[in-house]
């Protein structure tokens, strides 16, 4: 974290202005809501617009009381059913089995389209094509297939999860699997290597940083994946579920918390790439300079 | 006209392992076009052989396609595979009587496409044009300002550029039914949502084409004593506009997403999304695919034209060599 | 053994090449040195003709192991540390794995990089990487050594020390070289023998012996001998094509 020790302070000023403007900012969207409120008379324990701002049912914006409030009640107790906590939990699971399941696969395409120019020309344009995709589009309806089948519970979310994280790991591991210079190829041909020697000791450790970075454009898509997935279903557990929950009750304050923990829940499963990559490239482990023509 | 190597033998004879194949899966979906009961045995065996010899012929005509420069001839491979695979899905699920409610056949699908073209093309207007391209004009041209601003000031760069890395790292879906409270239902709310998804990778991006400039081109531009503005359109700038265009490309992707998500938590009784939620929910499947290929090809043109746009325009880049 | 006696044919031009020998193959860009390297050590394969090397088809020498490969670039393993780089041919063939760490050290210290096994390849400077290249392709200690043009990128101050070092080792060792460059000053240096070829169609222009007394040093550099050396094939470039030679 001592790298980012220069932006920690511009970091914090922007913050700052964000939250001073962030009030006058729910008064201007509030107001009108409440005085609204105030006329049709309903009952409310405020007099005034100005007052009543911070304290509408399903406000425009929320009050950062509100939010506190919001949190309060929907992080505790830490075990609860409906506490966000093991929700959330359930669908970072869901999402990181899914990743798993797509690496696999992705390593299955992308050996396959390196190996043979053939099966790369057969599947690579439908791969690529599916990259423009809105692949999302699938999900409900997959969750509904599966489920006929008798796949239930956590793990269709995890398949679709795979589903969508899987074409950019494909394509990040064909990229690392090609990635190797002709040298480097001509070397192993010079020591006479098998060709699963050239995978092993060239071909998949150059991958690994290209997987990660597939990873983690893959983490948040399989995310996104799950999540979908679990909002087009009957659901019983995951952010999905409060999120479908939520939005049929228009709690619009819950809505807020639940989006803000899924944020931070999408930031730390990133996170987690990141310190996995840190642990697994020691070689990439670079006090580099930033570049930059500055 | 032939190309040569299609004369050689194992290439004729992986043409005609792939007519074979098809030919015994064509006769198969003719055969049971309106049968009501499941394929038996012997049936199954055949189209398991016919499969397998398809696939067989299309390893070995896939073979004969490996080096071909040509890009339209070498995407026979592709297009036949995607061939073998609807005819294969077909000849399926009429063995085994698939309930079309589950899972529908290529050819249900296609006919339910061409039926209800009206209602999807409304769909499509509402979610590409009023959501997905308004959403994208606003949030790309400010992702591009935003860009330009943050690359001019340090402190900005500081302050705002992380965030922009945090941002890109959060799941929309959990974005769109607080848009959608607090917008209303109709389409501005998925416009903002698009805005938002395509924005940030936008400012990463165009950043990084901005900043990221060889030093000697800089001190070129010192040396003609340039000023900022001009060091900005000499060459910050077209140094950029390779990055932009990725950032274009990867938002079309993002738009699509975006609107369709957007819409599954409220729209206003239209929009691709909307339609896919709702269908999905009563087993309409054969409509949900025919939204779902609407989109699919909605989104591969728009793709194009991007990438089109970006040939035009920097065909001076490195990758175009 | 791999090399004892080998012979090799290039068109008409018969070469033989005795163990233990230092031969430069000199030319223009586009006269085939590289090429001609590349066909001894089968990483392309003649259109037309044969290639023998010691009684055995390039094929059956690199299958056997017989030779190693110093390449333009260093060509490292960026998520190998440098022993871990200088180990890589011993995996791949399979010797003992006892014997992995002792030898690899041994060739780092051969090409004095004894200090920085643990470090990784972008830590080193240019000319180290070259010499780590060099001490990988001795690790499984082939009788044969084929360099192409593997000083190509350093500076010419780097270039003249990593000359000195690699003379040092050759006598150390006893291998056979066959070295591609463009430098006539460093085919002079290094040399017993300065094959000079020629381009369109690529072709051995003649065979120059150098008989410039051992062990060499800098002061070398300075005797008429070595400029009479550099003169002649100066002199055999240019009759070859009628063009003048950068050097």
């Amino acid at each position: 974290m001592l790298r980012l020790s220069p932006n920690l302070v511009p970091m914090l000023v922007v913050a700052l202005v964000v939250l001073v403007l962030y009030w006058p900012l729910m008064y201007l969207a509030n107001i009108p809501a409440a005085q609204r409120a105030l006329d049709t008379g309903a009952v409310l324990p405020c007099k005034t617009a100005l007052e009543c701002a911070t304290q509408l049912r399903s406000p425009v914006l929320p009050s950062p009381q509100q939010l506190w409030q919001g949190f309060g009640n929907l992080m505790f107790p830490l075990n609860s059913q409906s506490a966000i906590p093991l929700n959330a939990a359930v669908t970072a699971l869901e999402t990181l089995v899914g990743l798993l399941l797509a690496a696999m696969l992705g390593f299955f395409f992308a050996i396959g389209m390196v190996a043979s120019r053939a099966f790369e020309r057969s599947l690579l344009p439908w791969i690529v094509a599916s990259q423009t995709v809105p692949i999302i589009a699938i999900a409900p309806m997959l969750v509904v297939v599966l489920g006929q089948y008798g796949v239930q519970g956590w793990l269709p979310k995890a398949i679709i999860a795979a589903y969508i994280a899987f074409f950019p790991i494909t394509i990040g591991v064909a990229k690392g699997l090609k990635s190797p210079d002709p040298l480097s190829l001509d070397l192993m041909k010079t020591y006479n290597a098998s060709s699963w020697q050239t995978y092993l000791k060239l071909r998949f450790p150059a991958s690994v940083p290209y997987l990660f970075t597939a990873f983690k454009v893959a983490m948040t898509a399989a995310l996104i994946g799950a999540i979908v997935a679990e909002i087009s279903t009957i659901s019983f557990q995951g952010i999905g579920k409060m999120l479908a929950e939520n939005s049929r009750a228009s709690d619009v304050v819950a809505m807020w918390v639940i989006m803000l923990s899924s944020a931070a829940l999408g930031i730390l499963l990133v996170a987690l790439v990141n310190w996995v990559e840190h642990l697994a490239t020691p070689w990439r482990r670079v006090p580099q300079r930033e570049g930059g023509g500055r | 006209m032939l190309p040569p190597r299609l004369a050689r033998p194992s290439a004729l004879w992986g043409w005609a392992l792939l007519l074979v194949g098809f030919a015994l899966l064509l006769w198969f979906i003719a055969a049971w076009w309106h049968q009501l009961e499941p394929a038996s045995q012997g049936h199954k065996l055949l189209l398991v052989l016919g499969g397998l010899l398809a696939l067989l012929g299309l390893g070995r005509v896939a073979q004969q396609f490996a080096h071909t420069p040509n890009p339209l001839v070498g995407f026979t491979p592709a297009a036949l595979t995607l061939l073998l695979i609807l005819i294969l899905a077909e000849a399926w699920l009429r063995a085994y009587q698939v309930p079309p409610g589950l899972i529908p056949t290529p050819s249900r699908v296609l006919s339910t496409l061409l039926a209800v073209r009206d209602v999807l093309l409304r769909d499509a207007f509402q979610t590409v044009v009023l959501e997905a391209l308004i959403g994208y004009l606003i949030g790309c041209s400010l992702g591009v300002i935003t860009a330009l601003l943050v690359s001019r000031y340090v402190f900005l760069e500081r302050g705002l550029l992380p965030y922009a890395t945090i941002f890109s790292s959060i799941p929309i879906v959990a974005l769109a039914p607080v848009l959608v409270k607090m917008m209303g239902i109709d389409w501005p709310s998925k416009a903002a949502i698009v805005a938002i998804t395509v924005f940030f990778p936008m400012v990463v991006n165009t950043f990084r084409g901005l900043t990221e400039v060889s030093p000697l081109s800089l001190d070129l531009m010192r040396s003609y004593a340039a000023g900022e503005l001009q060091q900005y359109r000499w060459l910050r700038l077209p140094n950029a506009l390779p990055f932009i265009f990725n950032a274009l490309k990867l938002g079309t992707t993002l738009a699509m997403i975006g609107a369709i998500v957007g819409e599954f938590f409220g729209a206003n009784g239209q929009g691709l999304g909307f339609r896919i939620q709702i269908e999905a929910g009563r087993f309409g499947f054969d409509i949900v695919w025919s939204a779902i290929i609407v989109a699919s090809l909605v989104g591969i043109a728009w793709y194009n034209l991007v990438a089109w746009i970006e040939r035009r325009l920097t065909g001076w880049h490195v990758s175009y060599r | 053994m791999v090399f004892p006696n080998g012979t090799v044919a290039l068109k008409e031009a018969n070469l033989e090449i005795a163990q233990g020998e230092f031969i430069s193959l000199i030319g223009p860009s586009g006269c085939g040195k590289t090429t001609l390297l590349r066909l001894l050590a089968d990483l392309i394969q003649p259109s037309a003709g044969s290639i023998r090397i010691g009684g055995k088809t390039p094929e059956e020498a690199r299958k056997s192991r017989a030779y190693g490969y110093v390449f333009q670039a260093p060509t490292l393993m960026e998520w190998r540390t440098v022993l871990q780089n200088v180990m890589l041919p011993l995996e791949v063939m399979g010797v003992p794995k006892a014997e992995h760490k002792p030898r690899a050290e041994r060739m780092l210290a051969l090409v004095g990089l004894g200090k920085f096994a643990r470090h990784y390849p972008w830590q080193l400077s240019g000319g180290m990487q070259q010499r780590v290249s060099i001490a990988r392709a001795l690790a499984f200690d082939p009788q044969l050594l084929f360099m192409d043009e593997p000083f190509g990128a350093l500076d010419e101050i780097t270039r003249e020390n990593l000359n000195l070092e690699l003379l040092r080792l050759w006598r150390e060792t006893g291998k056979t070289i066959i070295f591609v460059t463009h430098s006539i000053p460093e085919a002079v240096f290094l040399s017993t023998r300065i094959v000079v070829m020629t381009p369109r169609p690529g072709k051995i222009e003649t065979v120059i012996p150098v008989d410039l007394p051992q062990p060499r040093n800098f002061e070398t550099r300075e005797t008429t001998r070595f400029f009479e050396i550099a003169t002649l094939v100066r002199e055999a470039l240019r009759k070859g094509h009628g063009f003048e030679v950068s050097e």
